[in-house]
């Protein structure tokens, strides 16, 4: 009974936030200094061709009304023409789309498998060296800049050691010799798929760089909250009355403790996919993936408004769901305390 | 406990073995070339270019880097060729001008066909060049002398103008000048270029395009001018953003043709065996405009001062690589109205001190603003070495990066006080005419739209306004009359000329055929390569 | 009498004070990190002094020497205009430890007040300031950052404002919980009872108990603000050349990445380093300072 209040008034609460998130940028758009019909037509336009441009955007109108045709237009997925290319943003989007999401997928398997064990062990060995060393690890991680990781990669891996690809998706040849499934338009999981081998490696030597930069961050905060949450619950009372009761330690770490952990868990490693993805801004363009991280960072530097604006748009929604989703698991998950 | 421990160990494991396929397939990269591969036999020319190789497909409109799809795909009645200053033949076999040069007359190539099928006929001449101009937009307003089109049969064409125009060099003209099948474009839905698709009658068609990030071209069997000899099947235009992925592709042998690579890259490809650099002039030039209207600027000797100061050779050598040469006048070299003889600032930092003096700016009290397009680093470079050359004279220059409109914007304020005080930017001509830069750049304006130095002399208007009208039928006269118009110019010194620039290609030795044509600005026209074996 | 009250919590809090700073010394991460921190303040203000930035600039651009790589004479090479990549790294420091410093200090500024304002008061008020903390929450900080600052214009003054906006809402939050946990506190009830007015009690009573939590936050925050602004700078929001900021300059390196690799390691070694150093002192603060962990 409480927990369906609790999870309607959550939904509640999120839509108001999606709503304040599109007034906020609807009021950035609105704060422009250039002249977005200029932009639109191009380098050489003439005054009469800005002019034309400026109603055709619907710029002449007021305020309120380019609000709510903002709004209707949102609402039917209409997120505006991109400056440069002409093309509606949310094509541009759903193309650019499934490869960032394939990073990012990447990246949380690697957090879950190497985080939570990293961050379990360090509250296990407290103050020990392992504990300094995760400590340190989990803090760095969390430290480095992420375009920078990127770049040593590079360095090491495809200058010095020539062992990986400076860039892309697929090598060029293998993308003229060889037919590129095409089942879900997820490039790994298509190769994967088809079962052509050497596809497969090419993909996956592309993919491992990227993938290991944006997946740093995660790794460091999946351990950092593991170990503190752990090391909170193992201080509480139950788990002493486990231990007098002789029960041998591993079962009180792995069954109790981390179980009840998992909460803190599952909400840390949501906000952490909406980081990653806002990392895979910095980090695409270097390592040239087709994903909307080089969407934006292009975006950013012709200034194109209408595609910037779709991409944080479409991050803040995706950042605003996965939170609300990790509320709710944890609202419904009978252990955990809301 | 024991299924944790099993968790544990299964996921250190999941790890162990993700980390393993990655260095293997890292490792075993170079099996590709054992797999037998069924297409082989198809030559293929890869061109990786630096951003998006067309963003908008209609030929009416496209007014930038789509050119260098649409000139594979579209054809014009004639092609310009600077070196000999004299046209070739596409769509058009013979012309002919009025003595009056109000009325011109293109005699049509007969059996040429469309990629749809259809036969080009002086209708889709009359039908492609009317719809530009309707339409009105891009590059369109280079028919602004048209009047008239009449189709006089089949394969005859008259221009009527209300004034004297070179049409020759308008027909030629790399934008808006494309001619289309009337009957695809005319029946056409409503997106029908949005949604890439083409009415060509070039030798390639359009195979397959990625949302503007690649292209795939192939060749156009019932091509005018046949298929003999050693041509390329396909064509792939790529964007590869990353100057160190596209020195790579040229490396390994991936791309067959590049350009705008930084000029330490360019030196790296040198050395590199299988890969030729080959040094073109482009008609692309810097200038850096003054905004005359805002003081001191106003006043002739303080722009003077600033020429002097400015690091002509250093920015040759440094932010281009030296693949460029200090700009003499507004024309670049290569470009028919260039002159050689006109006056050529040189960095002389005591005169333009003298100058200053002479014109009353004590020591330190001058502080300008420069703004330049972001993203270009050899602008920035320029902009960088010419502020700390500035200081030595006691002069500060602030510099700023801007994206291109918002430049261009905060240029036309309205309040002289808002502008910047320096613009720079790049120009490079629409048509093959000097009269491209000198209009544009300086021609006294109501509205400023290029004029960025704000500069209005009305002799110089004129000079060039009657050149103009004569390149149509006396085009020596009319180099005379633009050079003289650059004399005007260089004395009153509304702008900076700085550097014209060299186009710098990076091809594969077996891409042969390439011969750049800078009146096609980075337009490889794929029909005239082939590989070599 | 006010006096002596006055400096009764003067000594408490001194004593407390000495106490969290031997427990800051045991911990050897913490130590460390601490040193490090000091080491940074003084580079960031020592260094601009000798070698002011703009005249560096001018003076140091030598396009002749440009991209060499390390030696005695230049530990870091040169750039892409000869400039000694070492100067222009040290000079960054005051760059980015200003720009967060005053970033940080803005976003308190906005949310602090905010914070006590809703918790202190409650009901509308309080509804209202926290549904806008929750909008303002629904962007990752480095997205809405980037969104404010490509609106605002690419500078760094408005990097700066956009990061102050993007961070305001955690302090608010903080400070609201806080806020709401003394409110019902025997002597805040009292202070009610004989009438002081309500803003002399949020500054008096409610305010000064947050200021732990608050250093910790903001602490921890430094950190992920400088890596922020280096961020913003890479993509082209923050810092303009030829500023000596380090995400510029590791965005710059890329354009040489394949001849001059030097060039891209030290500046984001910089930023790596003062970023961590703040993040361990954030770290080891938040361990002292709070109650529940400073049982173990």
């Amino acid at each position: 009974m409480l927990v369906k209040n609790y999870i309607i008034k959550r939904l509640l609460l999120g839509l108001m936030v999606l709503f304040g998130v599109i007034l906020i940028t609807f009021f950035l758009t609105r704060v422009i200094p250039s002249n977005p019909a200029a932009q639109w037509v191009g380098p050489r336009a003439t005054p009469e061709q800005i002019q034309q441009a400026t109603v055709e955007l619907g710029l002449d109108k007021p305020i309120y009304i380019q609000f709510i045709k903002y709004f209707k237009d949102l609402l039917s997925g209409n997120l505006g023409y991109s400056l440069r290319s002409k093309q509606p943003v949310i094509n541009e989007l759903k193309t650019y789309l499934p490869p960032t999401l394939e990073l990012i997928f990447m990246s949380t398997i690697l957090a879950v498998v190497i985080g939570i064990p990293l961050g379990v062990n360090a509250a296990k060995k407290k103050d020990k060296a392992l504990d300094h060393f995760c400590r340190f690890f989990s803090v760095g991680a969390v430290s480095l800049p992420t375009f920078w990781v990127a770049l040593f990669l590079q360095l090491i891996f495809y200058r010095w050691l020539d062992l990986l690809p400076l860039g892309g998706q697929l090598d060029t040849r293998i993308k003229m010799l060889y037919e590129i499934p095409d089942y879900t338009g997820f490039l790994f999981l298509d190769s994967l798929l088809s079962g052509n081998w050497v596809v497969i490696k090419d993909v996956f030597s592309h993919m491992i760089l990227p993938a290991v930069t944006i997946a740093l961050y995660p790794i460091g905060l999946v351990a950092r909250m593991t170990r503190s949450a752990l090391l909170e619950i193992l201080s509480e009372d139950y788990i002493k009355a486990a231990r007098s009761y002789g029960l041998k330690e591993r079962l009180v770490l792995w069954r109790y403790a981390l179980k009840n952990s998992l909460g803190t868990t599952v909400t840390v490693l949501a906000l952490s996919i909406g980081y990653t993805l806002v990392n895979t801004f910095l980090v695409e363009a270097i390592f040239s993936w087709p994903g909307i991280g080089s969407y934006i960072a292009t975006a950013v530097v012709a200034l194109d408004y209408p595609a910037i604006m779709g991409v944080t748009l479409f991050s803040a929604f995706s950042y605003i769901l996965l939170n609300l989703t990790a509320d709710i698991i944890i609202a419904l998950d009978p252990r955990v305390r809301v | 406990m024991e299924v944790f421990r099993l968790m544990k160990r299964k996921l250190s494991l999941l790890l162990v073995f993700i980390l393993l396929t990655g260095v293997l397939a890292g490792c075993g990269g170079g099996d590709v070339s054992d797999d037998p591969s069924p297409q082989d036999e198809v030559e293929i020319a890869y061109y990786a270019y630096n951003s998006e190789p067309i963003l908008n497909w209609d030929p009416s409109v496209m007014f930038s880097n789509g050119i260098i799809v649409l000139n594979n795909i579209y054809e014009t009645l004639l092609r310009f060729d600077p070196k000999t200053k004299e046209f070739d033949y596409l769509l058009a076999e013979d012309y002919s001008v009025s003595e009056d040069g109000l009325t011109w007359t293109f005699n049509l190539r007969e059996g040429v066909k469309f990629h749809d099928g259809t036969e080009m006929t002086a209708e889709d001449v009359k039908f492609s060049i009317d719809r530009t101009m309707e339409l009105g937009k891009g590059a369109s307003y280079i028919w602004a002398a048209v009047s008239e089109i009449i189709a006089v049969d089949d394969y005859t064409v008259e221009f009527k103008l209300s004034y004297p125009s070179p049409l020759d060099l308008v027909a030629s003209s790399p934008y808006a000048a494309f001619i289309m099948s009337k009957d695809a474009v005319e029946n056409a839905e409503e997106n029908w270029f949005e949604n890439a698709n083409e009415a060509g009658s070039g030798p390639y068609m359009l195979e397959s395009a990625a949302m503007g990030d690649e292209v795939i071209m192939t060749t156009f069997e019932d091509y005018w001018n046949g298929w003999e000899g050693d041509h390329f099947d396909k064509v792939i235009i790529k964007k590869t953003s990353e100057t160190s992925s596209r020195r790579q592709m040229i490396e390994k042998g991936d791309a067959d043709i590049t350009q705008s690579l930084p000029s330490e890259d360019v030196e790296a490809l040198k050395e590199t065996d299988g890969v030729e650099i080959v040094v073109e002039p482009s008609f692309t030039n810097l200038i850096g405009f003054f905004n005359t209207e805002k003081q001191p600027l106003d006043n002739p000797k303080v722009r003077q001062a600033l020429s002097y100061a400015f690091p002509y050779q250093d920015v040759v050598d440094y932010a281009v690589g030296g693949y460029a040469k200090q700009s003499i006048g507004v024309i670049p070299f290569g470009h028919w109205g260039h002159s050689d003889d006109l006056f050529q600032y040189t960095k002389d930092l005591d005169k333009a001190k003298e100058l200053l003096e002479e014109a009353g700016i004590e020591d330190g009290e001058l502080k300008l603003l420069l703004t330049y397009m972001s993203g270009d680093e050899s602008e920035k470079k320029s902009a960088e070495l010419y502020k700390a050359e500035l200081s030595k004279i006691g002069v500060e220059l602030e510099i700023r990066a801007m994206p291109w409109e918002t430049q261009w914007e905060m240029a036309m304020n309205e309040d002289p006080a808002e502008r910047q005080d320096i613009f720079i930017m790049y120009w490079w001509p629409d048509t093959s005419s000097p009269y491209s830069w000198l209009y544009s750049l300086y021609h006294s304006e109501e509205e400023i739209l290029f004029n960025m130095s704000y500069y209005s002399n009305e002799e110089f208007d004129t000079i060039i306004d009657n050149a103009a009208e004569i390149s149509g039928t006396d085009i020596e006269k009319a180099e005379e009359e633009f050079i003289k118009a650059q004399e005007i110019l260089i004395e009153d010194s509304p702008s900076i000329f700085m550097y014209d620039k060299e186009e710098v290609w990076a091809i594969n030795s077996t891409f042969k055929g390439f011969e750049y044509n800078p009146s096609y600005p980075l337009v490889v026209f794929f029909y005239d390569t082939y590989r070599s074996k | 009498m006010i006096e002596n009250r006055f400096l009764k919590t003067l000594k408490a809090k001194f004593k407390q004070f000495k106490q969290n700073v031997f427990l800051l010394k045991r911990n050897r991460l913490t130590k460390l990190a601490f040193y490090g921190v000091i080491a940074l303040f003084l580079i960031a203000i020592i260094v601009p002094i000798a070698l002011p930035s703009d005249i560096h600039v001018d003076q140091d651009t030598n396009p002749s020497e440009k991209l060499l790589s390390p030696s005695f004479e230049h530990p870091f090479g040169t750039d892409e205009l000869g400039r000694d990549v070492f100067k222009r790294v040290l000079l960054g420091t005051r760059i980015s430890l200003n720009t967060a410093l005053i970033a940080v200090g803005i976003a308190l500024l906005i949310g602090v007040p905010l914070g006590a304002i809703a918790g202190y008061f409650g009901g509308f008020l309080d509804e209202f300031i926290m549904r806008i903390t929750d909008v303002f929450l629904g962007f990752p900080p480095l997205l809405l950052a980037i969104a404010i600052a490509a609106f605002l214009g690419p500078n760094l003054q408005n990097a700066m404002l956009a990061i102050a906006i993007a961070w305001w809402p955690w302090y608010t939050r903080i400070v609201r919980g806080q806020a709401v946990s003394i409110k019902e506190r025997q002597f805040v009830k009292a202070a009610n009872a004989i009438g002081t007015p309500s803003m002399k009690i949020v500054f008096k009573h409610v305010l000064p108990n947050c200021v732990a939590p608050l250093i910790v936050q903001a602490s921890m925050d430094i950190g992920g603000v400088i890596l922020t602004i280096a961020s913003l700078s890479f993509l082209g929001l923050g810092a303009q050349s030829p500023t000596p900021e380090w995400g510029l300059m590791v965005s710059t390196s890329r354009n040489y990445f394949l001849n001059a690799w030097w060039y891209s390691i030290f500046p984001g070694l910089a930023i790596f380093f003062t970023v961590l150093v703040f993040n361990l002192l954030g770290d080891g603060l938040r361990e002292i300072l709070d109650p529940k962990t400073r049982k173990n």
